[in-house]
């Protein structure tokens, strides 16, 4: 029985988690005109299909101080489209932004999207590539 | 619990594990700015064997311990040869080799329709290990503060014993430590390797709390906070670093009020606190005072 729940012990460590959900998001941000605060549509699909009645908290750090610039997460509310989630983001500084979606309700994950953000609003971040003649 | 107090939270305990690493080493007399790398290879290594080869996190975490361990140890064979700014020059160079090969590395495989794996600067996405095994984030921190306390437990009991003596030895006086017959080279190869394999436990966890990590997370911005830690906690005990964090975390998150001039603020305090107590709140001195009242 013991010899048993060892192997049963060992097979749920060494087990294959289930795979992701292959939830995609996007992120339309509008300045509005204050420092730093955007007002932001998320856009939530799995595969073409949009995701609606998720809940999403959004937070956001920057990539290079991962805890030095931490934004508190707010909740997104439904928007006009299904699968479309308003929030606003009051931002510390303008740059390079790692925004992240924690999903739950009936999707659960978390995602995280790169986006450059100034005072013409927010569009995805463009990295060099750390290997010779790769984009 | 509010999400934004276990984010805080959450961090302070994976920003720990790194803050006892640079202990362990400041103990033993070196001061490395490179335990970000260890932190960082732990984090690629337990996200690539969750992510990718479908292993589950504690195995991940154990391997990716051993790979810590074994890259500080390769690290420490050379530079450990070195002393003072010598030594704390050659461990940023190492780590900063570290983040570029992090930029070159290159490993995604396609798991159900989509890549996965690092893809240099790009970053490391879909690390779900956590969200796939239904662990709530409240579960995630008290697996993190679980094993936070067993290091520190640990800590606690080689401060107080012989090893504890050697390591301190080791650090005040290595000629004297190696005239009184102790192995100062291997001592330290140890604290190093040991170092790394906890730095990379919390690199791991962070890599499964954030879901993605990319090169930029391990650069010198997070030795410098490392070795922050444990300088303004105190050097005096393993409390000491574990307060640096909350305050360095705290502070951090308690300056938001000054909005864009809080980096300001935040340098201030810590440079002020630094002149006051050069050894940090829990020194030596204050510790001996603690104990003798204690008893």
């Amino acid at each position: 029985m013991s010899k048993k729940l060892g192997y049963v012990g060992i097979f749920s460590l060494l087990a294959f988690s289930a795979h992701a959900q292959g939830i995609k998001a996007n992120l339309d941000c509008r300045f509005t005109g204050t420092d730093f605060v955007y007002d932001c549509v998320v856009h939530l699909a799995r595969g073409a299909a949009p995701v609606a009645g998720a809940e999403i908290s959004i937070g956001a750090d920057m990539p290079s101080m991962p805890m030095a610039h931490n934004l508190k997460p707010v909740k997104a509310r439904p928007g006009k489209k299904p699968g479309d989630y308003e929030a606003r983001l009051d931002l510390e500084m303008a740059g390079e932004w790692a925004v992240k979606l924690r999903l739950s309700g009936p999707v659960r994950d978390q995602l995280v999207l790169h986006y450059e953000f100034d005072d013409k609003g927010a569009r995805p971040a463009v990295r060099r590539s750390g290997t010779p003649g790769r984009k | 619990m509010d999400e934004y107090s276990i984010g805080v939270l959450t961090n302070i305990g994976l920003f720990s594990f790194l803050a006892l690493s640079a202990y362990l080493l400041l103990m033993a007399g070196e001061m490395s700015f490179g335990q970000q790398a260890f932190f960082g290879i732990g984090a690629y290594a337990g996200g690539m064997l969750t992510a990718i080869f479908g292993l589950s996190l504690p195995v991940a975490a154990l391997a990716a311990m051993l790979s810590g361990a074994l890259a500080a140890f390769l690290v420490g064979l050379p530079t450990l040869r070195l002393r003072g700014l010598y030594f704390a020059m050659a461990t940023l160079a190492a780590a900063e080799m570290t983040r570029i090969l992090f930029e070159l590395l290159h490993f995604q495989r396609t798991l159900n329709g989509d890549l996965v794996g690092p893809d240099g600067t790009q970053g490391f996405r879909g690390i779900r290990w956590v969200f796939e095994n239904g662990v709530e984030p409240l579960e995630y921190l008290a697996m993190i503060y679980a094993l936070l306390l067993v290091a520190l437990v640990l800590f606690l009991l080689v401060e107080r014993s012989r090893l504890g003596a050697t390591l301190r030895s080791v650090g005040a006086d290595p000629e004297l430590a190696a005239s009184l017959g102790v192995d100062v080279n291997r001592v330290k190869l140890g604290v190093a390797a040991t170092a790394g394999a906890l730095a990379a436990l919390g690199g791991v966890l962070y890599a499964h709390h954030n879901t993605y990590i990319e090169p930029r997370n391990f650069d010198i911005m997070l030795g410098v906070h490392s070795l922050a830690y444990a300088l303004i906690g105190g050097l005096g005990t393993a409390f000491g670093p574990l307060l640096g964090v909350v305050l360095d975390i705290g502070a951090l998150e308690g300056s938001q009020v000054f909005g864009g001039a809080r980096m300001i603020v935040f340098g201030g305090l810590v440079a002020v606190l630094l002149i006051v107590r050069p050894r940090g709140l829990l020194d030596e001195k204050t510790v001996h005072w603690i104990r003798t009242r204690w008893r």
